[in-house]
Protein backbone atom coordinates (compact mmCIF):
# COMPACT_ATOMS: atom_id res chain seq x y z
CA UNK A 1 0.00 0.00 0.00
CA UNK A 2 1.59 3.43 -1.17
CA UNK A 3 2.20 6.34 1.77
CA UNK A 4 -0.64 8.53 0.02
CA UNK A 5 -3.08 5.71 0.34
CA UNK A 6 -2.04 5.09 3.57
CA UNK A 7 -2.72 8.69 4.39
CA UNK A 8 -6.41 9.03 2.81
CA UNK A 9 -7.29 6.01 4.68
CA UNK A 10 -6.26 7.36 8.11
CA UNK A 11 -7.77 10.61 7.20
CA UNK A 12 -10.85 8.74 6.64
CA UNK A 13 -10.44 6.39 9.94
CA UNK A 14 -9.85 9.70 12.21
CA UNK A 15 -13.74 10.68 11.24
CA UNK A 16 -14.55 7.60 13.31
CA UNK A 17 -15.39 5.31 10.01
CA UNK A 18 -13.80 2.16 10.87
CA UNK A 19 -14.38 0.80 7.09
CA UNK A 20 -11.97 2.41 6.02
CA UNK A 21 -9.52 0.96 8.90
CA UNK A 22 -9.91 -2.76 7.13
CA UNK A 23 -7.24 -2.39 4.79
CA UNK A 24 -4.66 -0.53 6.84
CA UNK A 25 -5.23 -4.22 9.10
CA UNK A 26 -5.20 -6.10 6.61
CA UNK A 27 -1.90 -4.72 5.85
CA UNK A 28 0.26 -4.83 8.84
CA UNK A 29 -1.39 -7.77 10.46
CA UNK A 30 0.90 -9.85 9.06
CA UNK A 31 4.30 -8.27 10.40
CA UNK A 32 2.36 -6.96 13.55
CA UNK A 33 2.11 -10.95 14.15
CA UNK A 34 5.87 -11.57 13.80
CA UNK A 35 6.56 -9.04 16.43
CA UNK A 36 3.78 -10.25 18.76
CA UNK A 37 5.03 -13.81 18.49
CA UNK A 38 8.81 -13.15 19.04
CA UNK A 39 7.85 -10.79 21.62
CA UNK A 40 4.99 -13.35 23.56
CA UNK A 41 6.68 -16.68 22.40
CA UNK A 42 2.88 -18.47 21.54
CA UNK A 43 0.47 -17.64 18.63
CA UNK A 44 -2.30 -17.54 21.24
CA UNK A 45 -1.09 -14.39 22.90
CA UNK A 46 0.37 -12.98 19.66
CA UNK A 47 -3.02 -12.96 18.43
CA UNK A 48 -4.75 -11.24 21.17
CA UNK A 49 -2.09 -8.27 21.45
CA UNK A 50 -2.94 -7.84 17.75
CA UNK A 51 -6.07 -7.47 18.09
CA UNK A 52 -5.87 -5.34 21.39
CA UNK A 53 -3.52 -3.23 19.40
CA UNK A 54 -5.31 -2.40 16.45
CA UNK A 55 -8.89 -1.44 18.93
CA UNK A 56 -5.85 0.90 20.45
CA UNK A 57 -4.88 2.44 17.40
CA UNK A 58 -7.85 3.31 15.95
CA UNK A 59 -8.99 4.66 19.02
CA UNK A 60 -5.46 6.87 19.07
CA UNK A 61 -5.79 7.53 15.78
CA UNK A 62 -7.29 11.21 16.29
CA UNK A 63 -3.60 12.23 17.41
CA UNK A 64 -1.87 10.65 15.29
CA UNK A 65 0.25 12.78 12.78
CA UNK A 66 -0.59 12.60 9.11
CA UNK A 67 3.02 13.11 8.37
CA UNK A 68 4.73 10.34 9.90
CA UNK A 69 4.38 6.60 8.53
CA UNK A 70 1.44 4.76 10.31
CA UNK A 71 4.02 1.37 10.67
CA UNK A 72 6.04 2.24 12.89
CA UNK A 73 3.53 4.49 15.02
CA UNK A 74 1.08 0.91 15.60
CA UNK A 75 4.68 -1.88 16.03
CA UNK A 76 4.95 1.38 18.84
CA UNK A 77 1.69 0.53 20.11
CA UNK A 78 1.82 -2.99 19.88
CA UNK A 79 5.27 -3.10 21.45
CA UNK A 80 3.34 -1.88 24.81
CA UNK A 81 0.75 -3.76 23.99
CA UNK A 82 2.87 -6.97 24.56
CA UNK A 83 4.98 -5.52 27.28
CA UNK A 84 1.89 -4.93 29.17
CA UNK A 85 0.43 -8.43 28.40
CA UNK A 86 4.05 -9.82 29.79
CA UNK A 87 3.72 -7.81 33.26
CA UNK A 88 0.19 -9.06 33.52
CA UNK A 89 -0.55 -11.81 34.66
CA UNK A 90 -1.90 -12.51 31.14
CA UNK A 91 1.38 -13.84 29.43
CA UNK A 92 4.52 -14.54 29.63
CA UNK A 93 6.73 -15.43 27.06
CA UNK A 94 5.89 -19.19 26.47
CA UNK A 95 7.56 -21.06 23.88
CA UNK A 96 5.44 -22.38 21.22
CA UNK A 97 6.63 -25.61 19.90
CA UNK A 98 7.67 -25.45 16.74
CA UNK A 99 5.64 -27.69 15.00
CA UNK A 100 2.47 -27.76 13.28
CA UNK A 101 1.65 -24.20 14.66
CA UNK A 102 4.58 -22.81 13.64
CA UNK A 103 6.44 -22.87 10.19
CA UNK A 104 9.75 -22.88 9.38
CA UNK A 105 11.17 -21.46 5.95
CA UNK A 106 13.35 -24.10 4.84
CA UNK A 107 16.90 -24.01 3.93
CA UNK A 108 17.25 -24.45 0.34
CA UNK A 109 16.49 -28.30 -0.66
CA UNK A 110 19.25 -27.67 -3.30
CA UNK A 111 21.81 -26.99 -0.16
CA UNK A 112 21.41 -30.71 0.12
CA UNK A 113 19.36 -33.03 2.70
CA UNK A 114 22.10 -32.38 5.42
CA UNK A 115 22.87 -28.55 5.28
CA UNK A 116 18.73 -28.86 5.25
CA UNK A 117 18.51 -30.58 8.15
CA UNK A 118 21.06 -28.54 9.68
CA UNK A 119 19.59 -25.47 9.10
CA UNK A 120 16.15 -26.53 10.71
CA UNK A 121 17.92 -27.82 13.89
CA UNK A 122 19.85 -23.96 14.24
CA UNK A 123 16.18 -21.87 13.97
CA UNK A 124 15.03 -24.77 16.62
CA UNK A 125 17.83 -23.55 18.79
CA UNK A 126 17.51 -19.99 17.94
CA UNK A 127 13.68 -19.55 18.72
CA UNK A 128 14.21 -21.28 21.92
CA UNK A 129 17.73 -19.10 22.47
CA UNK A 130 15.54 -16.50 21.99
CA UNK A 131 13.29 -17.24 25.02
CA UNK A 132 16.22 -17.57 27.21
CA UNK A 133 17.66 -13.81 26.59
CA UNK A 134 16.07 -10.57 28.16
CA UNK A 135 13.10 -8.93 26.67
CA UNK A 136 14.71 -6.17 25.89
CA UNK A 137 17.37 -7.96 23.52
CA UNK A 138 14.97 -10.06 22.25
CA UNK A 139 11.89 -7.16 21.01
CA UNK A 140 15.49 -5.19 19.26
CA UNK A 141 16.33 -8.23 17.35
CA UNK A 142 12.79 -9.32 16.26
CA UNK A 143 12.48 -5.44 14.91
CA UNK A 144 15.51 -6.22 13.11
CA UNK A 145 15.57 -9.67 11.76
CA UNK A 146 11.77 -10.69 11.47
CA UNK A 147 10.21 -7.20 10.87
CA UNK A 148 13.28 -6.15 8.69
CA UNK A 149 13.38 -2.52 9.91
CA UNK A 150 16.06 -0.07 9.11
CA UNK A 151 17.45 1.37 12.20
CA UNK A 152 15.61 4.68 11.83
CA UNK A 153 12.86 2.98 11.98
CA UNK A 154 13.83 0.86 15.23
CA UNK A 155 14.70 3.95 17.23
CA UNK A 156 10.54 5.19 16.12
CA UNK A 157 9.18 2.24 17.42
CA UNK A 158 11.30 1.74 20.83
CA UNK A 159 11.44 5.56 21.31
CA UNK A 160 15.67 5.76 21.40
CA UNK A 161 17.85 7.72 19.71
CA UNK A 162 18.92 5.96 16.19
CA UNK A 163 22.66 6.19 17.38
CA UNK A 164 21.83 3.53 20.29
CA UNK A 165 20.23 1.14 17.82
CA UNK A 166 23.83 -0.51 16.99
CA UNK A 167 24.74 -0.20 20.11
CA UNK A 168 21.58 -2.28 21.92
CA UNK A 169 22.10 -4.55 18.44
CA UNK A 170 25.28 -5.78 18.98
CA UNK A 171 24.25 -6.38 23.37
CA UNK A 172 21.61 -8.35 22.05
CA UNK A 173 22.89 -10.54 19.29
CA UNK A 174 25.76 -11.39 22.10
CA UNK A 175 23.40 -12.05 24.72
CA UNK A 176 21.81 -14.30 21.90
CA UNK A 177 25.35 -15.94 21.33
CA UNK A 178 25.54 -16.89 24.58
CA UNK A 179 22.36 -18.19 25.14
CA UNK A 180 22.99 -20.66 22.33
CA UNK A 181 26.71 -21.62 23.67
CA UNK A 182 24.82 -22.43 27.12
CA UNK A 183 22.32 -24.62 25.58
CA UNK A 184 25.52 -26.34 24.43
CA UNK A 185 25.35 -24.82 20.60
CA UNK A 186 28.58 -24.48 18.17
CA UNK A 187 27.51 -21.34 16.21
CA UNK A 188 27.90 -21.09 13.55
CA UNK B 1 47.52 1.11 10.12
CA UNK B 2 43.83 0.89 10.24
CA UNK B 3 41.42 2.71 12.96
CA UNK B 4 39.98 -0.38 14.86
CA UNK B 5 36.23 -0.86 14.30
CA UNK B 6 33.94 -0.44 16.87
CA UNK B 7 30.97 -3.09 17.54
CA UNK B 8 28.50 -0.43 16.65
CA UNK B 9 29.93 -0.16 13.21
CA UNK B 10 30.33 -3.88 12.82
CA UNK B 11 26.50 -3.54 13.47
CA UNK B 12 25.88 -1.02 10.77
CA UNK B 13 27.91 -2.96 8.29
CA UNK B 14 26.49 -6.11 8.95
CA UNK B 15 23.11 -4.37 8.46
CA UNK B 16 23.55 -2.62 5.60
CA UNK B 17 23.31 0.48 7.31
CA UNK B 18 26.79 2.41 5.78
CA UNK B 19 27.68 3.81 3.10
CA UNK B 20 30.27 3.19 0.26
CA UNK B 21 32.67 4.66 1.79
CA UNK B 22 32.33 3.99 5.61
CA UNK B 23 31.89 0.42 3.99
CA UNK B 24 35.39 0.15 2.31
CA UNK B 25 37.06 1.71 5.96
CA UNK B 26 35.17 -1.07 8.13
CA UNK B 27 36.43 -3.60 5.21
CA UNK B 28 40.08 -2.84 5.42
CA UNK B 29 40.31 -2.36 9.27
CA UNK B 30 38.52 -5.85 9.43
CA UNK B 31 41.74 -6.93 7.17
CA UNK B 32 43.79 -6.79 10.13
CA UNK B 33 41.65 -8.26 12.93
CA UNK B 34 40.45 -12.13 13.30
CA UNK B 35 38.41 -11.46 16.14
CA UNK B 36 35.95 -8.57 14.23
CA UNK B 37 36.13 -11.34 10.99
CA UNK B 38 34.64 -14.14 13.16
CA UNK B 39 32.51 -12.06 14.73
CA UNK B 40 30.96 -11.23 12.03
CA UNK B 41 30.84 -14.92 10.72
CA UNK B 42 29.21 -15.69 13.93
CA UNK B 43 26.36 -12.62 13.32
CA UNK B 44 25.68 -12.60 10.03
CA UNK B 45 25.10 -16.07 9.94
CA UNK B 46 22.60 -15.97 12.70
CA UNK B 47 21.24 -12.89 11.15
CA UNK B 48 19.92 -15.44 7.98
CA UNK B 49 18.85 -17.66 10.20
CA UNK B 50 16.64 -15.30 12.63
CA UNK B 51 15.34 -14.28 9.06
CA UNK B 52 14.69 -18.33 7.88
CA UNK B 53 12.67 -18.30 10.93
CA UNK B 54 9.19 -17.58 8.95
CA UNK B 55 6.97 -17.35 12.18
CA UNK B 56 2.95 -17.34 11.37
CA UNK B 57 2.89 -16.39 7.93
CA UNK B 58 -0.30 -16.65 6.01
CA UNK B 59 -2.03 -19.88 5.93
CA UNK B 60 -4.07 -21.22 8.78
CA UNK B 61 -4.18 -17.85 10.70
CA UNK B 62 -7.34 -15.75 9.71
CA UNK B 63 -7.34 -12.24 9.64
CA UNK B 64 -8.27 -10.29 13.20
CA UNK B 65 -10.23 -8.01 11.73
CA UNK B 66 -13.70 -9.60 12.08
CA UNK B 67 -12.41 -9.39 15.66
CA UNK B 68 -11.19 -6.04 16.05
CA UNK B 69 -14.43 -4.44 13.81
CA UNK B 70 -16.71 -6.15 16.41
CA UNK B 71 -14.73 -4.32 19.07
CA UNK B 72 -14.64 -1.50 17.03
CA UNK B 73 -18.71 -1.28 16.45
CA UNK B 74 -19.98 -3.23 19.82
CA UNK B 75 -19.85 -0.43 22.25
CA UNK B 76 -21.36 1.90 19.99
CA UNK B 77 -24.06 -1.03 20.15
CA UNK B 78 -24.24 -1.32 23.63
CA UNK B 79 -24.49 2.47 24.45
CA UNK B 80 -27.04 2.64 22.37
CA UNK B 81 -29.03 -0.19 24.06
CA UNK B 82 -28.19 0.97 27.48
CA UNK B 83 -29.78 5.00 26.84
CA UNK B 84 -33.03 3.55 25.30
CA UNK B 85 -33.57 0.75 27.70
CA UNK B 86 -32.93 3.75 30.54
CA UNK B 87 -35.60 6.22 28.71
CA UNK B 88 -37.81 3.42 28.53
CA UNK B 89 -37.59 2.57 32.12
CA UNK B 90 -37.62 6.18 33.11
CA UNK B 91 -41.03 6.30 31.39
CA UNK B 92 -42.40 3.22 32.70
CA UNK B 93 -41.90 4.69 35.85
CA UNK B 94 -43.34 8.01 35.55
CA UNK B 95 -46.23 6.46 33.57
CA UNK B 96 -46.87 4.12 36.36
CA UNK B 97 -46.52 6.54 39.52
CA UNK B 98 -48.98 8.88 37.55
CA UNK B 99 -51.36 6.64 36.53
CA UNK B 100 -54.39 6.34 38.58
CA UNK B 101 -53.82 2.90 40.16
CA UNK B 102 -54.36 2.22 43.32
CA UNK B 103 -51.45 3.75 46.40
CA UNK B 104 -50.75 0.35 47.78
CA UNK B 105 -51.18 -1.64 44.23
CA UNK B 106 -48.04 0.60 43.44
CA UNK B 107 -46.38 0.03 46.81
CA UNK B 108 -46.50 -3.51 46.34
CA UNK B 109 -45.27 -3.68 42.74
CA UNK B 110 -42.39 -1.72 43.77
CA UNK B 111 -41.10 -3.32 46.73
CA UNK B 112 -41.14 -6.52 43.95
CA UNK B 113 -39.45 -4.76 41.41
CA UNK B 114 -36.48 -3.50 43.95
CA UNK B 115 -36.42 -7.04 45.91
CA UNK B 116 -35.36 -8.50 42.45
CA UNK B 117 -33.12 -5.83 41.59
CA UNK B 118 -31.76 -6.40 44.89
CA UNK B 119 -30.78 -9.96 44.95
CA UNK B 120 -29.59 -9.55 41.01
CA UNK B 121 -26.97 -6.69 42.31
CA UNK B 122 -26.02 -9.14 45.85
CA UNK B 123 -25.47 -11.89 42.93
CA UNK B 124 -23.51 -10.39 40.63
CA UNK B 125 -21.29 -8.78 43.39
CA UNK B 126 -20.90 -12.14 44.70
CA UNK B 127 -19.48 -13.59 41.49
CA UNK B 128 -17.40 -10.42 40.94
CA UNK B 129 -15.91 -11.14 44.40
CA UNK B 130 -15.47 -14.92 43.74
CA UNK B 131 -14.02 -14.13 40.13
CA UNK B 132 -10.93 -11.60 41.92
CA UNK B 133 -9.75 -14.96 43.82
CA UNK B 134 -9.99 -17.28 41.43
CA UNK B 135 -6.48 -18.61 40.70
CA UNK B 136 -7.69 -20.50 37.03
CA UNK B 137 -9.61 -16.96 35.96
CA UNK B 138 -6.55 -16.37 32.98
CA UNK B 139 -7.42 -20.22 31.77
CA UNK B 140 -9.02 -20.57 28.86
CA UNK B 141 -11.66 -22.98 28.96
Amino acid sequence: MGPEVERELIRKCKTGDSRFYEPLVRAYEQPGLRLALGMLGNLEDAKDALQAAFVRAFQALGRFDLRRPFGPWFFQILRNQCRDMLRSRKARFQLEALDERLELRPASREDGPERYQEKGQARRLLWEALERIGEEHREIIILKELQGLRYGEIAAVLEIPEGTVASRLYHARRALKEALEDMGAEYP
Amino acid sequence: MSERVTHEELMRYLDGEVGPEERRRIEASMEESTEMRRDLVVFRTMKDDLQGLNLATGQGNGSVWDAVNRQLTRPVGWVLVVIGSLLWAAYGIYAYLTSPHFFLEKVATGAVAIGILLLLASVIWDRYREWLVDPYRDLQR
